[in-house]
């Protein structure tokens, strides 16, 4: 027999599809590719006759549960509250514990990216060779697959100069009066590597109102890319490092819609025992979007909040990532921020809610298709005439960069805190 | 095994990547939305014009192999499953709008056309096609022509062969052909396009149509009426159609429905009423106005124990999210259920209703019913487990006799999901020979060689 444990894990997932199709208006893969395993229902169908022992582990079966950017579009949407993302990543676990992870991910995640200070170094080496790229205003990607995803015609990002870590004092005291509260700051590779003002910002504003922000060294990457492609045994050790990096504080806080939900997930995906479900939950808690924490936490009023100079006049929207929305149910928060900016006009996009194609390291294997998915984005954009495209997932917006730029369009994509004083 | 000649001639036909064999897509094109049909094709194609649809057919009419045809794959009848194996032509990659004809309130579709996706696009011109399977969000244009799909508004704006003026279809010989026209008015001989309307994909491959719109109504309102006994608001249904007044949607909950939804998604459905009815009226501001007052003052001296308008549109989805939810509470709520569609003449729905909790408790397996009350067509529920054999054959009998008092009170097999494979042996029963053989012999007369859908509704 053999050992089908993290199948066994999410079969009550798989079971609850019933098969009726809803799922396939949704599914941003499934638009594009209109075949049935592309869509919900057929992985499904597909994992659980895996289940059932009737379908093997094949290289096209690897491919079909690869091909899921697990936007959760369509669970969001599924009658029968069918959990895909689940039933996916726990059949991406499977096939990690039966076939091994492929090399490229094996080096990527394992040797380079779980190991932080290594992973400084190779993101230093790639910056050696960044004069060979095509130079962009933009810069950013998700930086997981970032070594394989060169050279494939995109827009890729610039790596910073001087890393955040190089740059962020350990402890940051209120600027004025006693703590409120202690807030432990969760930088991700983004912040660190690529966008170290963004995260210079974030503290600047979570110190404006009170907090003593903590930036811990030890902390790692959030894993992501790594327990989403099914390592969940390299998963499990950031969960625990991350979780020790952040013992002492009462929140924890990232800019990134991706590590946000990511770190509160862990208690989801990763755990194997009790033990760790406590813990994973209890880390969960205290994890919260910059977004989030600001409305609903600090309960900063939307319309405290102070336009910089050189967006006065100019007409905004703002991209749900599918982390924020629907892994985390932030949709207001940001929203409320932007309407209430004096000075700043916001405008809805059609489909806002819609997936940017980037889906982490999809975008890296099935780039064709994430161009695709983008262009259905870029349409929206395109309605809402707007001049700034604002976002809270630096995934997100290296995607929208990297579309905009190729759409020729004169919109420019920023973070929703690098909007405001 | 198709022979490798076939495959490649159908790679010549459709190109390389429209022509999928491998195990893992032959598992996914072997359902559909039922629970208990399931058989594999050989192969899967996905043509993009009529031309390649035309190709294939005769492709597979010269060597016999049997060739389903198959939109959103969200029948719940068996239609699109593949039984005899062969050729599953998909025709989700033909799904363009041709045209929408905004002075003649008509629109040109691809078979593949999702309605969802046709129902927003005709929106931003005002205009809608009112026949809507509940499926809307997956089923196909194609796929609702083969069945005459209709749903909730069926009461007021009847079903699909209403809304279809013309279509283009490829016969199992290849020739393509053109049925009815652009025009409301066509009586140029037999009328054979309403042959290929429900035809459940046995006759031929439907590649374009020719669809019948309606301006949207301006304005919409809503009512929920409150019952504690299932059979007053059965007699209600009629109670207000009788009195004059025609509202778009009139759809039915039971209690044990009304519980789940609860149970799933809180929303303040009255928790002990034996039933709940739905009432949505549209058109213009003042007469649904009216409308609906009619239909408060009609509910309440017939029994309704709480009539409550909508005061907004919130409010209104709200109530039209518990009807979409009750499905799912149905389904997620046995590891197995079989929901019926059968229809009865609306006045008739009460002593359904008394039937099906009879037979229910007969039985001894757990029941509820939901649906179109308004057309009468309901969707009584058996629930049970397939793995559990001893709970499974009392569900079936249970779902046969309901079948059977469903006819017996004048009603029919179907209302809209068709016979496909799930209700063949009724349907054998209870057709007329003479009218089954004459079906027959049209099949033969369009399909000689058997290859279209073949296995469906009467074998
Ligand atoms: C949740 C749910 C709710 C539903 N609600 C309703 C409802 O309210 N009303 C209703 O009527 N039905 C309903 N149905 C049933 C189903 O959705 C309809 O029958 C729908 O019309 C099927 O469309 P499809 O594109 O999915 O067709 P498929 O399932 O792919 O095919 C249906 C049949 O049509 C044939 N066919 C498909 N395309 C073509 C073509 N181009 N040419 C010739 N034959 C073709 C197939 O061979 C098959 O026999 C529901 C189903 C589900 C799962
Ligand atoms: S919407 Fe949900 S229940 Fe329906 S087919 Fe998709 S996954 Fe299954
Ligand atoms: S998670 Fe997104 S990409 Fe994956 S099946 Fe669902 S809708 Fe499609
Ligand atoms: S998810 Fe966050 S921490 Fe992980 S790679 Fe992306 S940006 Fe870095």
């Amino acid at each position: 027999m053999e050992d089908l444990k993290e199948l066994k894990k999410i079969e009550k997932f798989a079971d609850q599809c019933m098969k009726c199709g809803f799922c396939s208006f949704f599914c941003p893969v499934y638009q594009e590719e209109k075949v049935e395993t592309a869509v919900a229902r057929g992985k499904n169908y597909l994992v659980r006759q895996m289940i059932q022992g009737d379908q093997k582990f094949t290289p096209e079966m690897a491919d079909i549960i690869g091909k899921c950017l697990l936007c959760k579009r369509c669970a969001a949407n599924c009658p029968a509250k069918t959990q895909i993302d689940r039933v996916v990543v726990g059949a991406r676990a499977q096939l990690v514990k039966e076939k091994g992870l492929g090399f490229v991910k094996n080096f990527a995640f394992r040797k380079v990216m779980a190991n932080r200070k290594a992973f400084g170094r190779y993101v230093k080496l790639a910056k050696t060779f960044q004069f060979m790229m095509p130079k962009t205003e933009g810069k950013i990607r998700h930086l997981p697959d970032f070594l394989k995803g060169l050279g494939q015609g995109r827009n890729i990002p610039e790596i910073a100069d001087k890393f955040l870590r190089d740059r962020v004092k350990r402890v940051n005291k209120p600027q004025s009066g006693p703590a409120k509260m202690k807030v432990g700051f969760f930088s991700g590779c983004a912040m660190d590597f690529v966008y170290p003002e963004l995260g210079l910002k974030i503290i600047d504003v979570l110190t404006k109102h009170g907090c003593e922000v903590i930036v811990p060294e030890e902390q790692s990457c959030c894993g992501a890319a790594i327990y989403f492609s099914g390592d969940f045994e390299t998963g499990r050790m950031l969960a625990e490092e991350n979780i020790k990096a952040f013992k002492d504080v009462d929140y924890i806080v990232t800019g990134c819609g991706t590590c946000s939900s990511t770190l509160k997930d862990y208690q989801k995906y990763l755990t194997d025992t009790e033990d760790q479900q406590k813990r994973y939950e209890a880390f969960e808690k205290k994890i919260k979007d910059s977004t989030e924490f600001l409305i609903d936490i600090l309960k900063i009023n939307p319309s405290d909040f102070k336009l910089k100079k050189e967006f006065e006049g100019k007409t905004a929207t703002w991209h749900d990532p599918c982390h924020l929305i629907r892994y985390q149910n932030i949709k207001e928060q940001p929203r409320a921020i932007l309407k209430a900016l004096k000075g700043l006009k916001y405008v809805e996009m059609p489909n806002a809610d819609l997936c940017c194609g980037m889906g982490g390291s999809f975008s890296v294997y099935h780039y064709d298709l994430t161009k695709k998915i983008a262009a259905k984005k870029m349409d929206g954009i395109k309605a809402t005439g707007a001049d700034i495209v604002v976002t809270a997932c630096p995934g997100c917006m290296i995607n929208l960069i990297d579309n905009v730029l190729q759409n020729k369009m004169p919109q420019k994509v920023h973070h929703f805190l690098e909007l405001v004083e | 095994m198709m022979k490798e000649a076939v495959l490649d001639k159908l790679k010549k036909i459709v190109g390389n990547e429209n022509v999928l064999t491998t195990p893992e897509v032959l598992k996914a094109y072997s359902y559909d939305g039922t629970t208990s049909w399931q058989h594999e094709p050989e192969v899967v194609v996905f043509p993009t014009t009529t031309e390649q649809v035309s190709d294939i057919l005769k492709l597979a009419n010269a060597e016999k192999i049997p060739v389903t045809p198959r939109g959103g794959g969200t029948n719940v009848s068996g239609g699109s499953v593949p039984w005899l194996g062969g050729i599953v032509l998909v025709t989700t990659k033909m799904n363009q709008i041709v045209k929408i004809d905004k002075e003649n309130l008509s629109a040109t579709v691809e078979a593949g056309v999702v309605l969802q996706d046709l129902t927003m696009k005709l929106a931003k011109d005002g205009l809608f096609f009112p026949p809507d399977p509940q499926s809307f969000l997956g089923a196909t244009m194609g796929g609702i022509i083969a069945e005459n799909a209709g749903g909730p508004a069926c009461v007021k704006y009847g079903v699909t062969k209403q809304y279809i003026l013309g279509i283009e279809a490829v016969l199992p010989s290849g020739d393509i052909i053109n049925l009815g026209g652009r025009t409301l008015k066509n009586v140029v001989g037999y009328d054979l396009l309403h042959i290929l309307i429900s035809s459940e994909g046995t006759l031929g491959v439907i590649t374009k149509a020719e669809l019948k719109l309606r301006p949207m109504p301006p304005a919409r309102k809503t009512i929920m009426a409150v019952y504690a006994d299932i059979a007053v608001a059965g007699e209600n249904v009629y109670r207000v159609l009788e009195n004059g007044v025609i509202p778009n949607k009139i759809e039915l909950l039971d209690n044990w429905v009304i519980n789940r939804i609860e149970e799933m998604m809180p929303m303040g459905l009255p928790k002990d009423a034996d039933a709940v009815l739905l009432f949505e009226c549209d058109g213009i501001l003042e007469t649904v106005d009216k409308e609906v007052e009619k239909i408060a003052e009609i509910a309440k001296k017939y029994g309704a124990t709480d009539v409550r308008i909508a005061k907004d549109q919130a409010e209104a989805d709200k109530y039209w999210m518990a009807r979409k939810a009750g499905f799912a509470a149905v389904f997620g709520k046995a590891p197995t259920v079989l929901s019926e569609d059968v229809t009865v003449p609306r006045g008739n729905i009460p002593a359904l209703i008394k039937k099906v909790k009879e037979i229910a408790k007969k039985h001894n397996v757990e029941s509820c019913c939901l649906g179109h009350a308004g057309d009468g067509n309901l969707h009584p529920s058996v629930l049970t487990d397939k793995k559990n054999e001893e709970l499974y054959s009392r569900a079936i009998k249970a779902i046969d006799e309901i079948i059977e008092s469903a006819v017996e009170l004048g009603g029919v097999l179907s209302g809209e999901h068709g016979i496909g494979l799930e209700k063949q042996k009724f349907f054998n029963k209870v057709t007329n020979p003479a009218v089954v053989d004459l079906m027959k012999g049209i099949k033969a007369l369009f399909d000689p060689n058997n290859i279209m859908n073949p296995g469906k509704i009467w074998d």
